[in-house]
């Protein structure tokens, strides 16, 4: 890989970070776009609708995902890792990580002749691992880069895809490599994980075979999903009640993790009325402290749900047991009425909250390659978040989408290109621009 | 019914303990989690409430309180981390100090200064009080009631009884007006029944044995808290029936209090035994509060402590003047020991309606109101269905 001279890197190929990329390379800013997946798109791409138009995720990230990959002014990196980065001048020294594919991507045509013939299957991350792909694979069906990437963690390395590949773009030597980057301004868009659940022993800590996470729940309803109908992943049956569980590792100390997650409450009741359409006769109760509907739309959409027969009772969940079918049991008290109940369901979502994917709890405190000041939430700390919401404490830094806090797409996008502007008038003022300005070539 | 929210009343709460509460944002998941908790007598969340709204009465005419036997499980899962296990220990102490119709109780708990006076003050008088009386202290032969003649304790005794006895009553009395409520015409319960399951209860402390340590890391039975706070109460019981067992053989003129029995006789095992857990429950329940082991030990009054500290101390004074009684040449120091072993069981008694103490009345009361059931009534036959 050659070495590059940027005027921005974009950290993250999710939706906040593909809007900040094609933002600024819409205003003729020479880009580069590192993903540390084989396929960018991030978590919206795995999503089924969103809330509260119920617009397809996929309709809406596909089109950008295309749009970055063909934009004159972006390079696309994927499977690539930040590894370090030194301030210099006034820009910025990255050093990157190129993980090996496996695969030449010059010469792949995503033809997936390699991915028929592979003998081994491994559960697929991108199905939340409710569904399988192979050792060698594109990553899904919409994937940008459409191009096949090898697991050396399950290859028995039987050479069976360099048999069949048309193009001979299998290369077992391929190493990792790194390259250098050198950037005027950078912007965060890491993007979050859910809130882990292993240490809730009252909720199963993970182990209860017919609750689910939330990212589940959307695999089963995408139209691209592992069955293409809701299903219980203990036994396959189909669920005919199903509960959410909402605050489930969000506003709770014993977590260490006190903050209201902000989207759990509607993505809760946009699946709840996913599932009225997909399971006609199911009945879904919604398990809740306080209804967030904070958006525009969004109280219309809750009173929506409970006109559409969906449940709300008022409770936390105190916890969750299973009975000898692997049925789900939740106690709560019923906070209205001030009655405890124990009810059985068939399958139970916990509509977990969201943390920053640079996580400490997810990577054991291990320092970022970025080092940027956290705040005491975790995510990425900005001195000035009501004045200047994405400016962070080191100049030339800027951050984006869930790496700023929890919130939903359309605040993740306006941020996105709120996080852009700030970044062009940095590069601006500071005068060290890579190119003179260009035309944008996709309006 | 009208009321009147009173935000003091929480203030007011949060001086007997309650720290945090206010944090507590009424999502129910004490009360859910709570192996205690069953419908109709739903706590901690709703007592909660009571306190934060400033609903004095219903607050007071809770049994729940005393049904609660605090395994922490509600502080340990509460997501605001709001302490509802510390708040019904604090609303207890200001149950005991509401029903309390001298003000001691208050004063206790609320003035450190009051209760360190008020801590010492009795003791020393009962130990001065008795020593004016006191006879010789022979050391050849041990002879106790040589050195303070049953009579004075006799006569102290009866007379601290009989105060205690009003002041417990009025107590008593008190709670049981508000926890019984109104009465529902025609409806009949079964207090016969209700008697009996109290017994029960607080015999076995069933309740805090099989609802309150759920906890799968429970540890070995002789570590677990029901069983310090059974061998407390078991060892405390036991005594008071060997002394009065002791007594009644007197009283019968079979032998005289104090006279010297062979360890095996059963009034004397009895008393070695229950002394013996009596000795260990406090021991144990004192080092699990300085350790502070759960969310349970970590807060202490200085009324918890009063109680614990003079439970322990008459307990083993007990001990050591037992030794003494089988010792061949007992120093002169176990003279000392009965007149210390006295005053500090009398200040025990004296404190009973004012400390933690009192909670073993309350709580007995709160497991009657709570078994007192409605006898069903039978339907009366019904005249020409067809
Ligand atoms: S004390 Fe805690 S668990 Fe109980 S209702 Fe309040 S916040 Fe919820
Ligand atoms: S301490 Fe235990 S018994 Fe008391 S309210 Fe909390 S959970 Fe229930």
């Amino acid at each position: 890989m050659d070495n590059l001279r940027i005027d921005a890197l974009i950290i993250g190929g999710g939706i906040a970070g593909m809007q900040s990329a094609l933002d600024l390379a819409d205003q003729g800013f020479q880009v580069a776009l590192v993903e540390r997946e084989p396929s960018i798109g991030g978590r919206m791409i795995t999503l089924s609708k969103v809330f509260p138009t119920l617009d397809c995720c996929s309709c809406i990230t596909t089109p950008k995902m295309s749009a970055v990959a063909h934009h004159p002014n972006i390079h696309l990196l994927t499977y690539c890792e930040v590894q370090s980065v030194r301030e210099h001048g006034t820009g910025f020294d990255i050093s990157i990580l190129q993980k090996p594919r496996y695969v030449d991507v010059s010469k792949c045509t995503g033809c997936r002749d390699c991915e028929y013939e592979c003998p081994i299957t491994v559960p697929s991350p991108f199905d939340r691992n409710l569904g399988a792909y192979r050792a060698i694979r594109v990553p899904f069906s919409t994937a940008v880069p459409q191009k096949a990437v090898l697991d050396p963690e399950y290859c028995l390395w039987c050479g069976k895809c360099e048999q069949v590949c048309p193009v001979e773009a299998i290369d077992f030597t391929q190493q990792p490599e790194t390259f250098n980057i050198e950037a005027a301004s950078i912007v965060m868009a890491t993007g979050f994980d859910l809130t882990p659940m292993e240490t809730k022993k009252e909720y199963g800590a993970g182990k209860l075979h017919n609750v689910i996470d939330p990212l589940m729940m959307e695999r089963f309803l995408a139209p691209t999903g592992p069955y293409g109908r809701v299903l219980r992943p203990g036994d396959g049956k189909e669920p005919t009640s199903i509960a959410y569980v909402q605050c489930a590792g969000s506003r709770d100390e014993t977590l260490n993790i006190t903050y209201c997650s902000r989207v759990c409450c509607m993505y809760a009741i946009k699946q709840a009325m996913l599932i009225s359409g997909a399971l006609p006769m199911a009945e879904i109760t919604i398990y809740y402290m306080d209804i967030r509907t904070f958006g525009k739309g969004y109280e219309q959409f809750y009173q929506n749900a409970k006109a559409m027969g969906v449940e709300f009772v008022r409770g936390k969940v105190a916890s969750i047991k299973e009975d000898s079918d692997q049925n789900p049991i939740v106690k709560v008290e019923m906070t209205d009425i001030g009655e405890i109940v124990e009810r059985t369901h068939d399958l139970v979502v916990l509509s977990q909250g969201i943390i920053p994917a640079s996580s400490p709890i997810l990577r054991g405190g291990s320092t970022q390659a970025v080092s940027l000041p956290l705040g005491s939430d975790g995510f990425i700390y900005v001195p000035a978040p009501d004045s200047a919401p994405c400016v962070t404490e080191r100049a030339g830094i800027f951050v984006t989408g869930t790496a700023m806090g929890p919130m939903d797409i359309v605040d993740s996008i306006i941020s996105a290109s709120a996080a852009a502007a700030e970044a062009s008038a940095y590069i601006r003022e500071n005068g060290n621009r890579v190119e003179a300005h260009k035309e944008a070539l996709y309006a | 019914m009208s009321a009147r929210v009173d935000p003091q009343f929480l203030t007011e709460i949060k001086k007997y303990g309650a720290v945090n509460i206010e944090a507590c944002f009424n999502c129910g998941n004490c009360t859910a989690i709570c192996p205690l908790s069953t419908n109709g007598e739903t706590f901690p969340r709703r007592i909660i409430r009571y306190a934060q709204l400033g609903l004095k009465e219903p607050l007071l005419s809770s049994k729940e309180l005393w049904l609660c036997y605090y395994c922490g499980e509600c502080t340990r899962t509460c997501p605001k981390q709001a302490n509802p296990g510390e708040f019904m220990a604090a609303a207890r102490r200001y149950a005991i100090a509401s029903y309390d119709p001298t003000g001691l109780a208050k004063a206790l708990y609320t003035s450190p200064i009051l209760s360190a006076i008020f801590l010492v003050l009795p003791a020393l008088l009962i130990g001065l009080g008795i020593y004016a009386f006191h006879g010789p202290m022979p050391t050849n032969a041990l002879k106790l009631f040589d050195f303070i003649p049953a009579g004075i304790i006799h006569n102290f005794g009866v007379i601290g009884m009989i105060l205690l006895a009003v002041l417990l009553l009025a107590g008593m009395v008190n709670m049981s007006i508000k926890v019984k409520g109104e009465k529902t015409p025609g409806v009949h319960h079964d207090w016969m029944r209700a008697l009996w399951e109290t017994l029960i209860e607080v015999l076995t402390q069933q309740r805090y044995q099989q609802d309150c340590e759920t906890e799968a890391d429970k540890p070995v039975w002789y570590l677990q808290k029901w069983f310090i706070h059974a061998s407390t109460l078991w060892g405390f019981l036991g005594l008071l029936v060997a002394t009065a067992l002791d007594y009644g053989l007197e009283v019968l003129g079979i032998k005289a209090t104090g006279t010297w029995v062979p360890f095996w006789n059963p009034i004397r095992l009895l008393g070695t035994i229950a002394g013996l857990l009596l000795v260990y429950g406090t021991s144990m329940a004192f080092v699990r509060r300085i350790r502070k082991s759960d969310a349970t030990s970590t807060y202490s009054t200085i009324s918890d402590w009063a109680f614990l500290i003079l439970l322990w101390l008459t307990g083993v004074s007990g001990f050591l003047l037992e030794i003494a009684l089988y010792l061949p040449q007992p120093g002169i120091w176990a003279y000392w020991t009965l007149l210390f072993h006295i005053s500090a069981a009398g200040e025990l008694l004296i404190l009973m309606p004012f400390t933690k103490f009192a909670h073993a009345m309350y709580r007995a009361i709160a497991i009657y109101f709570h078994a007192l059931k409605p006898v069903p009534v039978a339907e009366p036959a019904k005249a020409g269905a067809d």
